[in-house]
């Protein structure tokens, strides 16, 4: 279990992490969502001991992070984002080490290299030196590093970046198995896909802060029933907000620009030639529209009025 | 303990895995030794001692001690220059030459009648080699002298009874030299079986001869180690910027095991970076092979400092490529201060000293005097207690370097 509390981080001037709170439990994946920047690898390395915590505190399995780090950091499993192996050491040595640096030893530790190995499809290039892999083996070795050792508790930094499809699904697969077991799983990302397929529970964290929090059901439930309608193109956005507002349908406009229109609606498909007509009707041009259902890109763009990915 | 030796298997495995970089280290220094010990052996710079002598004998005796200076090498290394007293004095305070050797009025007469011999002898302490060398082939020569004197005193006497007369001074002590020798390999053996055998050996001083190339000796080393070295202190960047040391620091090992882990591997690396220079170098240079294990010892006991020392550097750079810039930036004025290009031996007085205030002069003059026979094995001993202190000293401010820069 993690407990994470009124935590903040500055570097310098900058306060990357502005008080953010969360507790990730036994045997289910907590996510992390929020675009560059918003602070999710600076909660991670304030978690595993490889910051200090400007505030507030971190407890891991009830040991606090800074007061007893050693062990807090016995349970911990990181597979941070960016890769973190040695790359002129084989990936079966790579493994090894990094088990025996949590005490493993002699059959246990081999046996759970081999099923490492087997787990993120290394064993038949285990021998081989990881700078002659490509980048989505080196990331499969660099999640493999992380859960040698069996821990309970597992961190997880967008380990699928740079990850092809086939060997996502096995990561994904990983992180259910672990998760199954009773691992604590913490997991961040930019890619919505990822974590309503994946997680548990959800924070949305944005400018360092959580504008969001809750299981996947609760998050729906703020968005509401509402999809949501986007447009690109040339706007005047005080003629479109009049066209809009005359059109007296259940709508919420989320974003409002020059270029871009964003509405949350009910029955969009059915409202949508309405809604263009009156935008066209403003003399704007219209470039794209898309339409999609409510999801949490959707909360997103309403909480903050930008897109997750930037 | 497990897992600091399994960080020692690490980085060995990972030298391994490029042997390349491992054989340079050893490769560049034996090269370099290689064509400077050509280059040197086609008439290069030598070390040369002057030995003043004011012979106020000037006796048949006192005028063989100069010539003990005569033989073999020793010949190319020390000018023999005869002076008077005085004007020899003037010129020692002057700094302008290596020894002063005073042999007094009478001291012929004294040492055939077996009356205490006295003679003096200056040397000028801003050299270290050449006075050295001086008194050991004097002491060494007196030494043989008083052999001598058991066996073949009256042939002694019976030249200096001769005349001056110089033609036949030369026959008459060639014969009487065909004599002296055939009288030891006669008598000898009956007499003083074991002295006999100093006797009949060339007027050499103990130990080795002291020659341009094991003087050069040990740079070759201490430069192979400082590459070596190097190399291994840089692996912090690598393990930084790989993110090694950071899935390190979020392990729940003590910092301690790393540190110890870099400092054993760095060890057992030097050891074997310097091995094959050693064994070519004891054969090539002639040195006595049962020295191998003491120099092999020291090399990877105090060879360490360096390792520390480019570790401190490379942890307090900003990245890891001002890092390489300010290592080598140091490094080869240091080596060249510290006597790895050319022996301290052959630098300007003023510059000689400052070897001992680099890191690498303070490993490599014990190596040599080692190597000259200044002192035995025990010797490195004494030297390795202040290296060790200040190896362990730059290891504990690295980590606290890291430590700070790390975690904040
Ligand atoms: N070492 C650092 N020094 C200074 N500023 C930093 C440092 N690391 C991160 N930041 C800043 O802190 C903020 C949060 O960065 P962080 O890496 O935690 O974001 P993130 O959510 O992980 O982003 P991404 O999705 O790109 O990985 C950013 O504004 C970033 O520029
Ligand atoms: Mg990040």
């Amino acid at each position: 279990m993690i407990e994470v509390k009124d935590l903040q981080k500055s570097y310098g001037e900058l306060l990357a992490v502005k008080g953010v709170s969360f507790t990730a439990r036994k045997g289910s994946v907590f996510g992390l969502l929020g675009p560059n920047g918003a602070g999710k690898s600076t909660v991670i390395s304030c978690i595993c001991g490889l910051l200090k915590p400007t505030a507030g505190t971190v407890t891991v399995n009830g040991f606090d992070i800074v007061g007893e780090a050693k062990k807090a950091k016995r349970s911990l499993g990181v597979v941070p984002q960016e890769l973190a192996i040695y790359e002129d050491f084989s990936a079966r040595d790579n493994l090894a080490y990094w088990g025996a640096a949590y005490g493993l030893k002699g059959r246990e530790l081999k046996s759970r290299v081999a099923y490492v190995l087997e787990r993120i499809g290394l064993q038949d290039r285990a021998g081989e030196l990881p700078k002659n892999y490509s980048g989505g083996l080196k990331r499969r070795l660099n999640f493999g590093c992380g859960l040698v050792h069996e821990p309970e508790i597992l961190l997880l930094d967008e380990p699928t970046v740079g990850v092809d499809p086939q060997s996502r699904e096995r990561l994904f697969n990983l992180v259910k198995e672990e998760r199954d077991k009773g691992t604590c799983v913490l997991y961040t990302t930019h890619y919505m896909e990822e974590a309503e397929n994946l997680c548990d529970e959800l924070a949305i964290i944005d400018h360092g802060k959580i504008i969001a929090a809750g299981t996947l059901k609760d998050l729906r439930a703020q968005v509401g029933e509402s999809d949501i309608i986007q447009l690109s193109g040339t706007f005047d956005p005080i003629a479109v907000e009049a066209a809009i507002l005359g059109l007296a349908i259940d709508s919420e406009i989320l974003v409002l620009s020059a270029g871009t229109l964003v509405l949350a609606i009910e029955e969009a498909a059915a409202q949508l030639p309405a809604v263009l007509q009156a935008v066209s009707s403003t003399e704007a041009e219209i470039r794209e529209t898309r339409l999609s259902e409510p999801n949490l890109e959707s909360l997103f763009l309403k909480l903050t009025g930008s897109e997750l990915r930037a | 303990m497990h897992f600091l030796w399994a960080s020692i298997r690490k980085e060995l495995k990972r030298r391994f895995n490029d042997p390349w970089a491992l054989f340079m280290w050893l490769a560049i220094p034996a090269t370099f030794g290689l064509l400077m010990s050509t280059v040197m052996g086609g008439g290069g710079p030598r070390i040369r001692a002057l030995l003043l002598v004011s012979d106020l004998d000037d006796s048949f005796i006192s005028q063989t001690l100069p010539a003990a200076f005569s033989g073999g090498q020793l010949a190319d290394m020390v000018e023999v220059r005869e002076i008077g007293e005085i004007e020899g004095k003037a010129l020692m305070e002057e700094g302008g030459a290596s020894a002063h050797l005073v042999i007094p009025e009478g001291f012929g007469d004294d040492y055939l009648n077996r009356r205490p011999v006295d003679i003096s002898l200056s040397v000028n302490p801003a050299q270290r080699i050449s006075p050295r060398l001086v008194r050991d082939v004097l002491e060494s020569f007196l030494d043989l002298g008083n052999y001598l004197h058991l066996v073949l005193g009256d042939e002694l006497k019976a030249i200096t009874a001769l005349d001056d007369a110089d033609d036949l001074l030369s026959e008459v002590t060639a014969l009487i030299s065909a004599d002296i020798s055939r009288k030891i390999t006669k008598v000898g053996p009956f007499l003083f079986p074991p002295k006999i055998e100093i006797v009949d050996r060339t007027p050499v001083p103990e130990g080795r001869p002291v020659s341009d190339l094991l003087l050069m000796f040990p740079g070759v080393l201490i430069m192979a180690v400082f590459f070596a070295g190097n190399g291994m202190a840089s692996n912090y960047w690598t393990e930084r910027e790989k993110g090694t040391l950071g899935r390190w620091l979020v392990s729940p090992n003590h910092m301690g095991i790393f540190w110890a882990g870099q400092f054993v591997s760095a060890m057992l690396l030097l050891g074997l970076v310097a091995l094959p220079i050693l064994i070519g170098g004891f054969f090539y240079v002639g040195i006595p092979f049962e020295m191998l294990i003491p120099s092999l010892l020291w090399l990877m006991l105090a060879g360490p400092l360096l390792f520390a020392f480019l570790m401190l550097v490379q942890v307090s750079a900003a990245t890891s490529n001002s890092a390489d810039v300010i290592a080598t930036l140091l490094m080869f004025p240091l080596l060249m201060v510290g006597g790895s290009f050319f022996p301290t031996e052959a630098m300007p007085e003023w510059l000689a000293p400052v070897a001992d205030f680099t890191p690498n002069g303070r490993i490599l003059e014990p190596l040599k005097q080692y190597f000259i026979g200044t002192f035995g094995a025990s010797g490195l001993l004494e030297a390795l207690a202040p290296v060790l202190a200040a190896t362990i000293v730059l290891i504990v401010l690295a980590w606290l370097v890291v430590r700070r820069r790390l975690t904040n």
